[in-house]
């Protein structure tokens, strides 16, 4: 290397100051003031998905996600609409696999419109039957064009495979039969049973006063009933996989996408920021740098995406350790080849003082950038919760990635990647099988 | 070294400041203290508006090259530096321009400038990277042909447009890819990467005069380069309505309209704007409205309309449901192309998009990156001279929500009816091709 010169310290951190309030019903509320634009973030997470729900109503979370500001006690999904939309902003509400909610950003003066209509949908949502139909017929189609790309299709076809036995092996959205199924009392039913505020969590982050917030998320919020019998379903742990599987979907593309994989791990997995570096090293990071992209792209020219990672996907459940390559039919072989060779070489050598260094410059020194927008701190602050990160989590974590050793590396790698029992699934133009 | 500083303006301008080096780079600097980082982004006015028939995506080819090697950073090294300093790079490339942008912390962000100084003139070229990046740039392409939507956009545009480069994607023609040579890039690299077709945008944690200081010593040297040729190509007055089919194995048939639309700086293209919310923003709009919530004919349906260096393309796409007819949802949107084309809009729904538009640009500047895109796109698109001078450059966003706010109901209703006209527009069908063309009652 020429003149540049890599440096291994943080650059000047950022300030987050934070507030935790919880209140008699339950609900926690997390608050942290941003001046610097005028606007407020306010991101409303139940904790509940489609890892509570059956095979046989698969997609149901995601349904009621999508109904919750379909019509309220007080509000038509028509004014609901109207009313947010009017001052500039955006409702969005979700059901995925371990949250449900809403979240909007509004302008800072238009902040009591953005709460109210947040606290409508969390505490009164009604279900009208023709919504639950419309938006049910809508999501059939939805499941049919979301399976038109072949990514999304392998991704899916290798879920199934690897969280066999797990809620997780389930797409959130569902399969045809099981959302064709689905009945207004489902949706209420999870409704009522997940949507208690001992089960929510609240983060606004802005342009406000802290004070002013309080009051007004105790008014909205105040006389919601805290649910006493409420306690979160019990879920069947995974188990890995010991020997290889392998899946071939046809499908009439240009490309094959090809996953190999298998489970991961927990995002409060012990060794969860050695993973981090390793991830960084082995398949994410910035431009072609780390070894997956760096030899399958920049140096073969197989594919335009290419990566792998096993961070990424860690949540309240074990997630996924996935490598991709989308790559022309004809390099299939020598692309499935490539990167099982990465895998394997990353459990069984260890990583350079260059690798590793430069991974861990970059994790500490990009940190800065996941906190750049007020939705963005508002999401960290529901993750602090959810995982018990601590607020001083922004100070905590550039010493928890510079602890990370070549030996540590080497030490995860053996423990939680497994050459030995890889999942391939190749979607294209290949034979069924 | 001229300077000028921005007084009276929107949110998105305060502040800023354009600069014009000797060597006729134009460098816009914009200081926020608020976080503690830079973000750098370089913008060349060219892109596939700029190619030729036969040797089109070579604008997107080229932006791939930069990332290659240079006479100062190996294959892979700019990546590197960018890893080691905790930053983050990339590049894109449209019809009017590419660009190419770092973010870094502020203590270190001027790597940035090292960087770009260095590929701007001396970029290498060598012959086996570029055979490789072919195949990565030939596989980007194939991503695009296996998306559901991209087959459908190239066909209405190449349609659309006759004889104007609009005509084809940015990615280019496969065929042209495929033929494309390493001389031919360099021939291309030399024709526009140069400090006169450059613009430099800094918005974050800087201190502007060191920041120009840094500027003039590593880009000032470079020579100002040719001029750049202009682009003369006008497309004609499309007469009469033009219609593609494109037959692909999919479960989900699609539709997309285009409609002849004027460019940046032109007195409609605010009203356009507004009409775009008004059809798409938000489950108020009038396309959510119509086909999602009366009809229940499609999944999504959504219009765009964006500022391009000459006229392009207002369009519309819709997804359908099993199970209804293309020519049925056609029709509805046609139905409703024609309330906005007679009938004044309501001031309730005026005032909605005008709020959409401008909270749109409140939100989004969060991001420094953000920012600086947006500045950048604009001193690159709206440069040309039938924008008064005032107003031309970056800042065109002075005093765009003022002319935003100042579009009346009836300016919607008569750009609405001079640009939606059955004449005017390109229709598209993506069909499944094991079936045959679908007909509604």
């Amino acid at each position: 290397m020429n003149s540049v010169f890599a440096r291994s310290d943080a650059p000047r951190g950022i300030r987050l100051d934070v507030e935790r309030i919880e209140f008699p019903n339950g609900l926690v509320l997390l608050l942290s003031e941003d001046r610097s634009t005028p606007s407020i973030s306010i991101n409303a997470v139940v904790m509940a998905g489609s890892r509570y729900e059956g095979d046989a109503k698969a997609g149901l979370a995601s349904l009621v996600g999508e109904l919750i500001d379909e019509g309220t006690r007080a509000r038509t999904s028509q004014q609901i609409a109207e009313e947010i939309e009017a001052v500039g902003a955006r409702l969005a509400t979700v059901g995925d696999y371990q949250v449900s909610g809403a979240h909007t950003i509004v302008l800072a003066k238009d902040f009591n419109t953005g709460l109210g209509i947040i606290g409508d949908v969390l505490m009164n949502a009604t279900f009208p039957e023709d919504q639950v139909a419309r938006q049910r017929d809508r999501r059939l189609a939805q499941i049919k064009s979301r399976l038109d790309v072949p990514r999304t299709l392998a991704s899916d076809a290798f879920n199934e495979i690897i969280f066999r036995g797990t809620p997780r092996h389930r797409p959130p959205v569902g399969y045809e039969k099981s959302v064709s199924e689905l009945t207004r009392d489902d949706a209420v039913d999870f409704y009522r049973r997940f949507f208690v505020p001992n089960n929510t969590l609240l983060a606004i982050v802005g342009d406000f006063r802290t004070a002013d917030i309080i009051r007004e998320v105790e008014q909205t919020f105040g006389e919601w009933q805290r649910d006493t019998r409420f306690e979160l379903p019990a879920l069947p742990r995974p188990t890995g996989q010991t020997a290889p599987r392998e899946k071939f979907i046809r499908a009439p593309k240009e490309q094959v996408n090809i996953f190999i994989g298998h489970l991961g791990v927990e995002r409060t997995n012990e060794d969860y920021y050695v993973l981090l570096v390793m991830d960084t090293i082995l398949g994410s990071s910035p431009g072609f740098t780390s070894r997956i992209p760096r030899i399958l792209r920049d140096e073969q020219g197989l594919a335009y995406s290419t990566f792998s990672n096993i961070t990424s996907s860690a949540g309240l459940d074990a997630g996924r350790f996935v490598a991709y390559i989308g790559t022309a039919p004809g390099n299939l072989d020598l692309a499935r080849e490539g990167l099982r060779r990465e895998i394997e070489r990353i459990t069984r050598e260890p990583v350079t003082p260059d690798e590793i260094e430069s991974a861990k410059s970059y994790l500490t020194g990009n940190f800065v950038f996941d906190f750049q927008t007020n939705s963005q701190v508002a999401g960290f602050l529901i993750d602090a919760e959810v995982y018990h990160l601590g607020f001083d989590y922004l100070q905590k974590y550039p010493d928890l990635i510079r602890a990370v050793t070549i030996e540590d590396i080497a030490r995860v790698a053996e423990r939680h990647i497994h050459p030995e029992a890889l999942t391939t699934v190749v979607v294209g133009p290949v034979s069924d099988g | 070294m001229t300077t000028s500083t921005n007084g009276n303006s929107s949110f998105i301008t305060r502040g800023a400041q354009k600069t014009i080096l000797p060597n006729r780079m134009t460098i816009v600097t914009k200081e926020l203290h608020f976080k503690p980082i830079v973000a750098a982004i370089i913008w060349y006015r060219v892109g596939s508006r700029n190619e030729e028939l036969g040797q089109t995506g070579k604008s997107h080819f080229l932006e791939h090259m930069l990332f290659k090697g240079t006479d100062r950073y190996r294959k892979g090294e700019i990546d590197l530096v960018t890893l080691q300093n905790g930053g983050a790079n990339n590049a894109f490339t449209w019809l009017d321009f590419t660009a190419y942008y770092f973010t870094f912390a502020s203590d270190r962000w001027e790597q940035a400038l090292e960087i770009e100084a260095s590929r701007m003139r001396n970029t290498t070229f060598a012959e086996e990277e570029f055979q490789s990046e072919k195949q990565v740039v030939e596989e980007e392409l194939r991503i695009g042909l296996d998306g559901p939507w991209e087959a459908l956009e190239n066909e209405v545009w190449a349609a659309a447009f006759r004889q104007h480069p609009y005509h084809w994607p940015t990615v280019g023609w496969l065929e042209d890819l495929e033929s494309a040579t390493a001389a031919d890039m360099k021939a291309y690299y030399d024709k526009w990467y140069h400090p006169r077709n450059a613009t430099l945008v800094l918005v974050g944690d800087f201190d502007t005069a060191r920041a120009l200081d840094r500027i003039n010593t590593l880009l000032g040297p470079i020579p100002p380069g040719p001029e750049p040729p202009p682009m003369r190509i006008v497309e004609p007055t499309q007469r009469g309505e033009k219609r593609v089919t494109v037959k692909k194995e999919t479960p989900v048939e699609r539709l997309l309209i285009g409609y002849h639309t004027p460019a940046v700086g032109h007195a409609d293209s605010f009203a356009l704007h507004i009409a775009e919310a008004i059809l798409s923003t938000g489950k108020t709009s009038r396309l959510y409205q119509r086909l999602v919530e009366q009809d229940s004919s499609v999944t999504t349906a959504k219009a765009t309309y964006n500022d391009h260096i000459d006229p392009s393309l207002f369009y519309l796409q819709a997804e359908l449901k099993p199970g209804y007819w293309l020519n049925q949802v056609e029709r509805a949107i046609y139905e409703e192309i024609d309330r906005l084309n007679t009938e004044a809009v309501t001031e309730a729904e005026m005032e909605k998009a005008k709020r959409q538009i401008e909270a749109e640009l409140v939100f989004s500047s969060e991001e420094f990156l953000q920012q600086a895109i947006l500045l950048g796109q604009y001193e690159t698109i709206a440069a040309g001279e039938h924008i008064p001078e005032p107003s031309r450059g970056y800042r065109y966003l002075d005093n765009f929500l003022d002319r935003i706010r100042a579009v009346s109901a009836e300016d919607v209703r008569r750009a609405a009816s001079r640009y939606f006209s059955e004449d005017n527009r390109t229709v598209g069908y993506l069909i499944n091709s094991d079936s045959e063309s679908k007909e509604g009652a």
